[in-house]
């Protein structure tokens, strides 16, 4: 395999070389591909597309850790599903007074090669002992546990492989029985410039089910096609609206360096263009 | 010409040396042959990209050897989108052309990585509203024909008088056709139905372009090339021809690509059987043969085909004869009505032009095992007597 092209799109795709081909595997939930590509590093792909590389991940895992827990404030309990690279856990243990830290992941071939193959995402996260590993459905793990979480951040793949439920109704419903008072949800919900849909159908569950939502985005290189959107919802909508001094006080209170993610970004993130707005029914407000 | 060529009887030592070296019965893979019939097609029609397809003989052999060459693969269902996936053929030179999916079978297709779909109807098309961001389809057009053994515009294709409805339907749930498509049929006798569908399609693609809509940008013109199953020959430049004019009155945006199953793998595999078993019943000599319609010569019944035998005698004598397989049932019967030279227990009777639609729907009847599938080396080649320069001494 000399390039890897993504099969997202039909008449439009990026292009990357593989300058080693670190590891392919079919696992018994998708198709595995890690390679190093030298724009990129270290490149996982799951059934055709980018998942995550070692150059750009930052941006993402940042912005979809830091922006919930700094708005809460004080949570003490993150549950993540999916993130079985480790980038997503990696910045949420840098969160000293988070207690517990629960990852559920479906695939536990992605674990083992992650830590293997991508060990700068996790930087020895898995071994915090804040952390536990359940390797389960996402959506059977939320119907089903008795533990209650202040954030959950939905690190899924796209909507058409082992993530469908992630994307559902009765997902975000469970999420929702999931958190505790005040807590907040994060998803994300692709690239809405070519793929509206996973952010026009996320909108309209989240708005049957709580008090505030809306989306914010970040630009990721290798998801391609402008920024990225990710979900937003909680019962209590002071958290989002949180004025740029208390996030700054939070953001230094919590001791964490940050490449992308700063109180500015955060407060900026939310603010989306008109075309989105529109198409989440929120075209007069905010 | 008759269906069974009579060679010497010493030609027949390689098959001989084959069968005992790997049992009876046996189909004999030549991939180079196919990688031969590839180019052939290839440079009959140039300019257009060929898409094997897989389901008219699916060994891995022959299918790393098509990619090696740099052919596509057309594939109609999951299973064989996933021998495709382990052979680590790249997902962007697939297309799935089944015209009915489930939804599963259609979120499997794109967790592989193949993008194109085929479409005949308004239910179909629904289907793919939540992939349509994802997606380019080819909308497939029914043209009937008479001249084909397989009709496979009955059970598949809009009328041509529907194209402008379901074309609507698309723009309106967003959903992107970017061409289309047919397949006349089967082991068609001439291209003249395919040129002619090609003269409607340049029709519509050019009325719908005058229309100011996103273009219509690829045609696939389906298979239907024929192998040459009664021993007359086959120039598939001169059969083409019809087909490249047609062609040539597309507009110049539209990319053509076809899906030759038949014409690439019939001549790719050799059948071998084993006269097990004689009986003389009102006159009529019967061999018993190991394989039958059961087994590989199952496109007998399903594909309506007579393959072209081969036997090995020095005899001058002929007699009513009729080859039989090894099953119990009366309509395993290979071919009837024949003037044969006197057969021996244990004399090879081989299958000509085997490669296609065979192996592939053979059953397990009476608990016989499937024929086993030998690759012959490069360093083999030729070994098949037709491919010598030698003729036969008579065809019966």
């Amino acid at each position: 395999m000399n390039s890897f092209t993504e099969t997202l799109y039909d008449s439009y795709a990026q292009v990357l070389r593989v300058d080693e081909l670190l590891f392919e595997e079919k696992t018994d939930h998708q198709h595995l591909v890690i390679f190093h590509n030298a724009a990129f590093g270290r490149v996982m792909v799951l059934d055709g597309i980018v998942q995550t590389t070692e150059k750009d991940e930052f941006i993402y895992h940042e912005m979809l850790a830091h922006t919930p827990i700094l708005a809460h404030g004080a949570p003490q309990s993150v549950l993540i599903i999916g993130g079985g690279d480790g980038g997503m856990l990696r910045e949420v243990t840098r969160h000293r007074f988070l207690e517990q830290i629960f990852l559920v992941e479906v695939d536990r071939r992605v674990i083992a090669l992650c830590r293997r193959y991508l060990p700068n995402h996790s930087q020895g996260a898995f071994n915090d002992p804040r952390v536990t590993i359940v390797i389960d459905d996402g959506l059977h793990f939320v119907q089903t546990t008795d533990r209650r979480f202040d954030i959950i951040i939905v690190d899924s793949t796209d909507p058409i492989g082992p993530g469908q439920a992630l994307f559902s109704f009765d997902f975000y419903a469970a999420s929702h029985r999931v958190l505790r008072p005040g807590g907040v949800l994060v998803t994300q919900n692709g690239v809405p410039f070519l793929c509206l849909d996973e952010m026009v159908n996320t909108a309209a569950h989240l708005r049957r089910l709580f008090a505030d939502w809306h989306f914010f985005g970040a630009a990721v290189p290798t998801y391609v096609g402008g920024i990225m959107a990710f979900g937003w919802a909680s019962d209590n909508p002071s958290l989002r609206q949180r004025n740029l001094d208390n996030l700054q006080h939070a953001f230094t209170q919590s001791g964490i360096t940050t490449r992308y993610y700063n109180p500015q970004v955060h407060r900026a993130a939310f603010v989306l263009p008109q075309y989105l707005l529109d198409a989440i029914g929120k075209a007069s407000r905010g | 010409m008759g269906r069974v060529q009579v060679y010497p009887s010493s030609h027949g030592r390689d098959y001989h040396r084959l069968l005992l070296q790997h049992g009876s019965p046996l189909l004999l893979l030549d991939c180079h042959q196919a990688e031969q019939q590839y180019h052939q097609l290839k440079a009959a029609l140039p300019g257009v990209n060929l898409y094997y397809a897989v389901k008219s003989l699916n060994h891995p052999l022959l299918l790393s050897a098509l990619a090696r060459i740099g052919s596509g693969f057309e594939m109609a269902s999951c299973g064989e989108m996933e021998q495709l996936r382990q052979l680590g053929i790249p997902p962007q030179s697939t297309i799935h052309t089944h015209p009915i999916k489930r939804d599963a079978d259609i979120r499997a297709v794109l967790r592989y990585g193949c993008t194109t779909f085929v479409v005949d109807n308004a239910d179909e098309l629904g289907k793919f509203q939540p992939y349509r961001h994802r997606v380019g389809l080819l909308l497939r057009l029914s043209f009937r024909s008479r001249k084909a053994r397989v009709d496979l515009s009955k059970k598949f294709g809009c009328a041509p008088a529907a194209v402008g409805g379901l074309l609507r339907q698309a723009v309106h749930l967003g959903i992107h056709i970017k061409g289309l498509c047919f397949h006349v049929g089967s082991q068609c006798a001439d291209a003249l139905a395919q040129a002619a569908a090609i003269e409607t399609c340049n029709e519509v693609i050019r009325r719908h372009h005058a229309t100011g809509a996103a273009p219509i940008s690829y045609l696939d013109i389906g298979g239907g090339f024929p192998a040459p199953y009664r021993n007359e020959g086959l120039d598939i430049e001169l059969y083409c021809a019809p087909i490249r004019k047609a062609l040539s009155a597309l507009p110049d945006h539209v990319r053509v690509i076809a899906e030759p199953g038949r014409f690439i793998s019939a001549p790719a595999m050799t059948g071998l059987t084993t006269v097990i078993g004689r009986a003389v019943r009102d006159d009529v000599r019967w061999y018993y043969l190991d394989d039958g319609v059961y087994g590989a010569f199952s496109g007998q019944l399903f594909d309506h085909v007579r393959y072209p035998l081969v036997i090995f005698s020095d005899s001058h004598r002929r007699f009513n004869s009729v080859l039989a397989g090894p099953t119990c049932d009366s309509i395993d019967l290979i071919a009837e009505n024949l003037r044969l030279p006197p057969l021996q227990l244990g004399d090879v009777v081989a299958g000509r032009l085997m490669g296609a639609y065979t192996v592939v729907s053979a059953t397990l009847f009476n608990s016989l095992e499937k024929t086993r599938i030998v690759a012959l080396p490069d360093a083999c080649h030729p070994i098949e007597p037709s491919r010598t320069a030698l003729c036969p001494t008579a065809t019966v």
